[in-house]
């Protein structure tokens, strides 16, 4: 029989599939996600940097001039942005319609210049370079006290999103928290009011003692199968140290992180033959929250920031769309069997 | 005398293209106007091209396959986006266009970037 399960943070409810569990080879993929790439010029490629905006960051070992070959990490400006830069506005509206000037900042980092890597690829000081690039940018932005919200992304493959396979990550900042983010700080200051302590620790210390979800564990990071997963071999990557904000990592957990990115990206690729997928950081917002009866708060107590790694396997469809009830024909118990375990690579 | 700027317009609506080719030929450019891709591929190998303006739902080929297709080969002609559909900004594949203007009812936008294309590199009607 299927099973209901509750998100313990934000509520949210998921149907798991039961004995008609789907297993890993049903998602395998032939070809894997190169076959999608369509051949043609690649204007986040060495040597095509003219046809970026200027730079606004990147790592040159070799110290070439801005906006020439020679980079390892190049971080620029959308160029077609759907934000705009700038102050905004005050909220205008007519009644129940509200609306505001679309301002924000949207960045691309250019992960590497090699067009035919991708980020599991990448040697683990490459890897840690693109995870710093991530903080320094966050830690820029977020200077700019009008921009609420900064999300970092990656969308990898086309059925994720991707429409060019250079392996590259983006950055958006928002002047709003966005609903999904605040589902969790609401989720996850109730708890904290409830037992006096960070959800996301009792989750983690729950978990690990089971043993059961767990795809991964080191010194710094603990990745799960999330109890009430939305979506097959979704994964969770969280810091074990308490800390609210991406922005707080120390270097040697950067480390960590990239050895652990590689590890369960590389395990994704290999058990499921190079799925896309999506990968986006949550973290504290940029400003202090205001909770339901007015109490503002900085959630640096309670909220505890983390990775969520969604391969695309199943198409969200109407059921999904009308209740916000996700169907999980993956169990994450039979998720993180997969996942914990080195696959071979995919012939 | 001094040669008039050459502009492909690749766009398979007939009446955008005769639009496209009385508007920007009274600017001053010489116009050439294909339907679909293949066409403009055939007119760049034939013929010298300042500029290219593009659409991107293209029959029998996505205009962004083809813009990236184009850069390949002639890596230094400009090369406008001009769609109906705001979407495809989240398409970085866009980014091998220089430009990207929406349809709208004045072309004053595509002219005006069209003659900033053209000062960039040196060839103004």
């Amino acid at each position: 029989m299927s099973q209901l399960r509750k998100d313990p943070i934000c509520g949210r409810w998921v149907i798991i599939a039961g004995e008609r569990s789907k297993r890993p080879d049903d998602f395998r993929q032939p070809g894997g996600e190169r076959a999608a790439e369509t051949p043609g010029f690649c204007p986040f490629c060495p040597g095509n940097e003219t046809k970026t905006p200027p730079e606004v960051f990147a790592l040159r070992p070799g110290s070439s001039p801005a906006d020439s070959p020679g980079w390892q990490v190049r971080v620029v400006p959308n160029k077609f942005p759907a934000l705009s830069r700038g102050a905004p506005a005050p909220r205008t509206g007519e009644g129940l319609f509200v609306r505001m000037d679309g301002v924000g900042v949207h960045e691309v980092v250019i992960e590497t210049p090699d067009h035919g890597r991708e980020m599991s690829d990448l040697s683990l000081d490459q890897l840690k370079d693109v995870l710093r690039i991530y903080r320094e940018r966050i830690r820029s932005i977020e200077r700019e006290k009008q921009y609420r919200y900064i999300q970092v992304f990656k969308n990898k493959g086309r059925e994720a999103g991707a429409s060019l396979s250079h392996p590259h990550t983006q950055i958006v900042a928002t002047p709003i928290v966005p609903k999904r983010v605040k589902e969790e700080i609401y989720g996850a200051e109730r708890l904290l009011a409830k037992h006096g302590e960070c959800a996301f620790c009792l989750v983690l210390r729950h978990e690990t003692q089971r043993g059961e979800r767990v795809i991964l564990r080191n010194e710094h990071f603990c990745v799960l199968a999330p109890y009430a997963s939305r979506f097959p071999f979704e994964m969770r990557v969280n810091p074990v140290r308490h800390s609210a904000r991406y922005t707080d990592i120390a270097e040697d957990e950067l480390g960590s992180l990239a050895e652990t990115m590689k590890t369960v990206l590389t395990r994704l690729k290999n058990s499921l033959s190079d799925p896309p997928y999506n990968f986006l950081i949550h973290q504290a917002p940029n400003a202090r929250m205001t909770l339901n009866g007015g109490r503002v708060v900085s959630v640096d107590r309670s909220y505890h920031w983390h990775i969520e790694i969604i391969p695309v396997l199943t198409k969200v469809a109407g059921f999904e769309l009308g209740t916000g009830f996700y169907i999980n024909p993956v169990s994450p118990e039979i998720a993180a069997q997969t996942l914990s375990f080195e696959a071979p690579p995919a012939s | 005398m001094k040669a008039k700027p050459r502009i492909l317009i690749v766009e398979d609506e007939r009446t955008l293209c005769l639009l496209y080719r009385e508007e920007l030929e009274k600017e001053g450019y010489e116009v050439t106007t294909v339907l679909d891709a293949a066409s403009a591929l055939e007119a760049l190998e034939k013929s010298d091209f300042d500029l290219i303006v593009s659409d991107i739902r293209l029959p029998g080929a996505n205009g962004l396959d083809f813009i990236r297709s184009v850069m390949e080969r002639w890596k230094t002609v400009p090369v406008i986006i001009n769609t109906a559909y705001e979407s495809y900004k989240q398409d970085f594949a866009t980014w091998a266009a220089d430009e990207y203007v929406v349809k709208s009812g004045s072309l004053e936008e595509l002219k005006k970037k069209i003659r900033a294309l053209l000062e960039k590199r040196h060839v103004a009607a």
